[in-house]
């Protein structure tokens, strides 16, 4: 027999269940959508990456062959390298040109108009991108002749033939193409600062570079938090635009991970290896996010 | 009530999803309709309408015209067309875990026919061969290409022939006539490099193996044969020789840059290059540009490296037509196959391509083609297999970078001979 307590703790948590119940209902769904699509893949992948598979038949268990092939490959540790170069170079270029852009632009009259010729590219798809540059990086093609017309050096440089040239040249048009939406983002977040703490340094009297250094970057740091972890995770998986570009080539010299994996699991018909490379790059995107996140978060909680 | 109700409804929409999402849909069953209105063993094969798979959706035109020539007598071909082809290749690759298997397909020869053929997912058409070569509609020696234990798999939906084209207006500028000998032809590329135009094209991608391929055909056919099945080595003297050719080659300025990468078709036509190795294929991307066939542009066989050989090398290419096993409409598509190889289909369907033939009774409109089918297989030629095809997949995988790195870099050979028989060995030993 409750108690009149007990019995009015009861008659609360009924409905606290059935909401409770009713919501793994709604969840659940979603749940195993995520399940479907997402973890038996990356499980079907984890499998497949210990085994020699072509896409037919059954595949066959290899153990660890496929992932001391992969390390023992001189040319996956220059794909890692170009992996390297992309994340750095996407950190460094279209987030931090479109970081001035957005600075530049901040509380200029038509800013938006200042910034849509940098937008524009970003609807052009990646690998539309890389036709589009590799007609004007090819071996005397628009940027040779031009520079060769102005009597300017490098117009002898083989860009997309030789690496990392090739590399660096592709980063700059990975940056043509993206510098504008993260100049976009930034724009948003310097309008969401407030303006009482950056009028009150003013009146303190810092300006320019020290008034960027001490108040508006420190405020935009949420923002940059997001912006450069989405181009770590999207420099990890470039893909397109080398594609589109040098396909990974000459031989393999400006493959990066994500080439690799593509290479080796549809084009050389080596599932194994391939759901290896995956795998490898899957970790490390992860751990970076992770690391990256974590810093960025303590930081913004020390703050 | 309010909320019992919605628990209900929520765990009942969470089932049914649940449900539809193991059921696996709409998947229909083997023979359950789908397209076949017969299947072909009631004699009325005439009447389906085959699921027709391609990578090369810009032949599209094509396969239609050739529904226009099969109406009434073979079945119709329902078309999908990649213009990807690795995802074409995977495509394929899936569509065999599943119910729907292709009726007909376009494939490749060589290692990648051999993983079908392994798996037991082509149909057999030793039959469908056997009455074609008896009839006459195809030579034994491309049956080679299709053959695994003695026994054939799919039909050529094509040939292509490797033979060089050149820009008549930039011959005719130089008083250049085509080369009959190898000593000609390179007589014929140090008048072109000396009056400043480039002799040839060369890419470093795609087609990065085919001066590899021309060389040491024109020199050894039997070391360029014997690298395909493991006897000679990439580091035998022949073939160090022809590396060691194609060096020179490149070092006296008969190639374009590889990073030019403007079409070869626009390069010929303009005369930026004044010769192009290419398959048979090349006339119709010429023809786009409008080129006309004898005025603009001529074609010959390139002549041997050796001039001791008794016949001179040329590389043939061949796509097949495969017949899915026990897809739903496997013997109206194996009716389809045989109906392909005569000649009223081949005649229809070169005319269309303005293409070759396998089959030597159509007709060949293009008269240039028509001379070089004529020549090609007849006496004084011996046909090999091109590079890609007749090399195990690993193996290609790894000469195809070695060779774009050579033709970029032009290097000393010997590096990228011996990375490719490092694959090879491992390759072969995999092998037993």
């Amino acid at each position: 027999m409750p108690t009149p307590r007990q019995a009015e703790l009861q008659a609360a948590s009924r409905p606290k269940n059935a909401y409770r119940l009713s919501s793994i209902g709604f969840v659940a769904p979603s749940v195993l959508l995520v399940a479907v699509v997402l973890y038996l893949p990356f499980i079907w992948t984890t499998y497949i990456s210990f085994t020699e598979y072509n896409g037919l038949g059954d595949p066959t268990w290899v153990g660890l062959e496929n992932y001391r092939e992969m390390f023992a490959d001189p040319e996956f540790l220059t794909s890692i390298r170009n992996t390297l170069f992309w994340v750095v170079g996407t950190i460094a270029l279209p987030v931090g040109l479109g970081l001035l852009i957005a600075t530049l632009s901040h509380g200029m009259p038509k800013a938006t108009w200042f910034r849509l010729p940098f937008l524009i590219p970003y609807a052009v798809s990646g690998v539309a991108v890389g036709v589009i540059w590799s007609f004007v990086l090819q071996t005397n093609g628009a940027l040779s002749q031009a520079l060769e017309f102005l009597h300017l050096p490098g117009s002898e440089l083989r860009w997309l033939l030789d690496g990392p040239l090739n590399t660096f040249v592709m980063i700059g048009a990975s940056t043509w193409q993206g510098a504008g939406v993260n100049a976009l983002l930034f724009g948003i977040g310097l309008q969401s600062i407030p303006k009482e703490p950056i009028e009150a340094a003013r009146v303190d009297g810092a300006s320019g570079f020290t008034l960027f250094r001490t108040m508006t970057w420190p405020m935009l740091a949420p923002l940059t938090t997001v912006v450069v972890g989405l181009a770590i995770v999207g420099s990890l998986k470039t893909f397109d635009v080398i594609w589109g570009m040098t396909k990974g080539g000459p031989g393999r010299v400006s493959e990066t991970l994500a080439l690799t994996m593509f290479k080796e699991t549809f084009v050389n018909n080596s599932y194994g290896l391939g759901a290896a490379v995956a795998l490898f790059l899957t970790v490390v995107t992860v751990l970076a996010s992770i690391l990256y996140l974590r810093r960025q978060l303590a930081d913004s909680r020390g703050a | 009530m309010r909320s019992r109700t919605t628990t209900g409804l929520a765990l009942l929409t969470g089932a049914a999803l649940a449900l539809s999402a193991c059921s696996g849909g709409d998947v229909p069953e083997p023979g359950d309709g789908g397209n076949g209105d017969g299947n072909g063993d009631d004699g009325s094969s005439a009447e389906v309408t085959l699921d027709f798979f391609t990578d090369k959706a810009a032949w599209e035109p094509s396969f239609e015209d050739m529904n226009t020539a099969s109406d009434g007598l073979a079945p119709q071909l329902s078309f999908t067309g990649y213009s990807d082809p690795t995802a074409y290749d995977a495509f394929i690759k899936q569509s065999f875990r599943t119910d729907e298997r292709p009726d007909l397909f376009t494939w490749h020869t060589g290692d990648r026919l051999g993983e079908l053929v392994e798996q037991g997912l082509v149909a057999e058409t030793t039959d469908i061969w056997d009455q074609a070569i008896a009839d006459g509609y195809v030579s034994e020696d491309l049956a080679a290409n299709y053959t695994y234990d003695g026994k054939q798999y799919c039909v050529p939906l094509n040939v292509v022939y490797w033979v060089i084209y050149y820009n008549q207006d930039v011959f005719d500028e130089h008083g250049l006539d085509v080369p009959t000998t190898w000593e000609e032809f390179t007589a014929v590329a140090n008048t072109l490099v000396d009056a400043g135009v480039v002799p040839l094209h060369q890419m470093n991608i795609i087609f990065e193996f085919v001066w590899f391929q021309a060389i040491l055909a024109g020199m050894d056919p039997e070391a360029y044969d014997g690298l395909s099945d493991g006897s000679v080595s990439y580091t035998d003297p022949t073939v160090v020789e022809a590396m060691e050719t194609w060096h020179q080659m490149q070092s006296d300025g008969y190639f374009i840059d590889p990073g030019v990468t403007t079409d070869p078709q626009t390069l010929l036509q303009t005369g930026e290059t004044a010769m192009a190795y290419f398959g048979t294929f090349f006339t119709g991307q010429l023809t786009d540009l409008g080129m006309v066939s004898g005025e603009d542009y001529g074609m010959f066989v390139l002549p041997s490296v050796d001039p001791g050989l008794a016949d001179t090398p040329v590389v043939v290419e061949t796509g097949p037509l495969c017949v899915g096993t026990d897809s739903e409409n496997e013997q109206a598509a194996l009716d389809y196959s045989a109906w392909w190889m005569g000649t009223d289909a081949q005649s229809a369907w070169s005319d269309s391509r303005g293409d070759v033939s396998f089959n030597p009774n159509a007709t060949v409109t293009d008269e240039a083609l028509a001379e070089i089918t004529a020549q090609v297989t007849g006496d004084g030629y011996q046909q090999l297999r091109r590079y890609l095809e007749a090399t195990p997949t690993p193996i290609y995988t790894v000469a195809a970078e070695e060779f774009g790195a050579f033709v970029t870099n032009n290097d000393d050979p010997m590096g990228h001979l011996e990375a490719i028989q490092a694959e090879a060995d491992a390759y072969w030993a995999d092998q037993g």
